[in-house]
């Protein structure tokens, strides 16, 4: 987890620090492979799109613009990954009552869904579900690289 | 049926009973000496002490009522088996008992037991009610939960709570390491089990009328779907093909239909579907969320909660979807309703300034009365006398409870279980 952490700031850091990448880093876990697979794809995925997780205010289904941005981006990556699958997780508010979060998460997830066909994803490489306010993490929506 | 007609003792008395204010909830007082036995000897004796086990529950499960008191049971106040049918009334009436239950245990040659139960008008010297059963020795409670049933019909001419169920998702563990598991057990506590497994997350379990199957939702494969399961026996199955997402389920009163709510491309509508499983029926169409439908007692309409106006609200139609009309205009959000088992009430959840509050509201959308504190209330469940509510409460902390609360306006009360809880249901009374 730590390790994603730093790939993550490293990366956001732009170019400069990709060269840096390498050596600090590994020197310090040498045994350690780099994020191979479906980790390294997923920090990948939520570096270059801005995140992974879009949020909506409170009883609101809508997509804002920072939320329209990430989407956007997200697209663009996904296209360009025609072979991966995602998910996109819902999460309602914690004061709504248990059922309606449930339909609240399910209409945010595909709210989200929506904007990333909108942008050309197949509809085939990302299915939606909804957490309603099981988990915690109210009030957003997550797109999860399940392949 | 006959009522108990009597001169009823107001709760808050300071006093001598006083001209009644119309309001004002009221208690009768019953006198609940030792169930008898016509056994003798050894026999005799075990038939005493098992009655009297009896006699304390019976006396425990009234007390828990707002409109009855029992006086507490002395075990010397012995009567023999004829007077079980024949009291001595006057020994009561001087006690301020208004009403009274004798009864018997008795040891059957094939190893089993009849009890017999009665209720007495103390004033009139008058039976209201009896009533026996034969049961297995080890059925003892059931048998006593019975009398409490009958007692309390007897009086308050609503049916007793005593022999239910409560199903309940019992919690455990924080944040991601959350547990749910369904839990079952009698009204009372005892009889507590887990009918499903820490494996997948569930919420809302929802028993059939008589309580030989519960619906709920699993998240287990990824996606929260509405499954079936019996409660003896190992028979799981999904109501519906998989991949749809489908949840708040609930049983129509006969049993036969489910009503869900399932969500297609992000819009929630009402389905109704044959519970043994098939074609799902859609009832609703608006492009809103509908969701948390409650049948009417006689099966004709359902109330459901939909945000198709702009906010949460409650709405009624009939049960083919036709006719469908608002009913909540109190302000703030309104969800979660249930019709109460005599069809005079629904409760709801309302979302205002103050939380998350417990109320109740005529089907018609007059009467409405907030009944819980808050601020974190939520998922009413009716009790089979209709006079109670059973709900979840979160502490700030995030840790739930069950709370029971009775519509005429006492104080909520806590209902003991082992862990959090949360999504209460209560069954009708068990045959």
């Amino acid at each position: 987890m730590r390790k994603t952490l730093i790939l993550i700031a490293l990366a956001l850091a732009g170019t400069a620090a990709q060269a840096q990448l390498r050596v600090p880093f590994i020197n310090r876990q040498p045994a350690q492979p780099v994020l191979q697979g479906i980790d390294a794809l997923r920090v990948e995925f939520a570096t270059q799109s801005g995140g992974s997780t879009v949020y909506f205010g409170t009883d609101s289904t809508g997509l804002g613009a920072p939320a329209r941005t990430v989407l956007a981006a997200q697209a663009a990556w996904l296209r360009r990954h025609p072979e991966l699958i995602v998910r996109i997780e819902g999460y309602g508010d914690g004061g709504d009552t248990r059922d309606h979060a449930l339909a609240v998460g399910a209409k945010r997830a595909e709210e989200a869904r929506n904007y990333l066909l909108l942008f050309g994803v197949p509809a085939a490489q990302v299915s939606a579900m909804s957490w309603g306010k099981e988990r915690p993490g109210l009030g957003r929506a997550v797109t999860i690289l399940v392949r | 049926m006959k009522r108990l007609t009597l001169v009823s003792v107001l709760v808050a008395m300071s006093g001598a009973a006083q001209a009644q204010q119309p309001a004002a909830p009221t208690v009768t007082v019953i006198a609940i000496p030792p169930l008898t036995s016509p056994n003798t000897g050894a026999k005799g004796n075990e038939m005493l002490a098992l009655g009297w086990e009896a006699t304390q529950l019976i006396g425990t499960d009234l007390r828990q009522t707002s409109e009855i008191m029992p006086l507490t049971s002395k075990r010397d106040d012995y009567y023999s088996y004829p007077e079980v049918t024949a009291p001595t009334f006057s020994k009561y009436r001087a006690k301020g008992a208004k009403a009274l239950i004798t009864g018997f245990v008795q040891s059957r040659s094939d190893g089993r037991l009849t009890v017999g139960c009665y209720v007495y008008d103390v004033e009139k010297g008058r039976e209201l009610m009896r009533k026996g059963f034969v049961i297995g020795p080890g059925d003892w409670r059931r048998a006593a939960h019975k009398c409490s049933g009958l007692a309390y019909t007897a009086i308050t001419g609503a049916p007793g709570i005593f022999d239910t169920r409560i199903a309940y998702v019992a919690e455990s563990g924080v944040g991601d390491a959350r547990v749910k598991r369904i839990a079952v057990m009698d009204s009372d506590g005892g009889g507590h089990r887990y009918v499903t497994g820490p494996e997948a997350m569930v919420v809302t379990p929802r028993l059939a009328p008589k309580s030989e199957q519960i619906a709920y939702v699993s998240f287990m494969g990824g996606t929260p779907h509405v499954r079936v399961k019996d409660l003896e026996g190992s028979n799981d199955r999904a109501l519906l093909s998989p991949g749809s997402m489908s949840f708040a389920p609930r049983f129509a009163p006969d049993g036969r239909k489910i009503v869900v709510s399932i969500s297609l491309n992000g819009n929630t509508d009402l389905y109704a579907v044959p519970a043994e499983g098939g074609a799902p029926a859609r009832l609703t169409t608006s492009p809103g969320i509908d969701t948390d439908a409650s049948f009417s007692p006689d099966g004709n309409r359902i109330v459901f909660e939909s945000d198709r106006g702009g906010s949460q609200q409650l709405y009624v139609m009939n049960a083919d979807g036709s006719g469908q009309r608002r009913i909540s205009f109190g302000g703030g959000s309104y969800a979660s309703p249930q019709w109460s088992p005599d069809g005079e009430w629904i409760a709801f959840t309302r979302r205002g300034q103050d939380g998350r509050r417990i109320g109740i509201i005529r089907p018609d959308g007059t009467g409405e009365r907030m009944l819980s504190r808050g601020s974190t209330d939520e998922g009413p469940a009716w009790a089979a006398s209709s006079r109670e509510l059973i709900y979840q409460h979160a502490e700030p902390s995030g840790r739930t409870g069950l709370y029971r609360v009775a519509i005429d306006g006492t104080d909520p009360r806590q209902v003991t279980i082992p862990q959090d809880g949360s999504d209460p249901d209560w069954s009708g009374v068990l045959d």
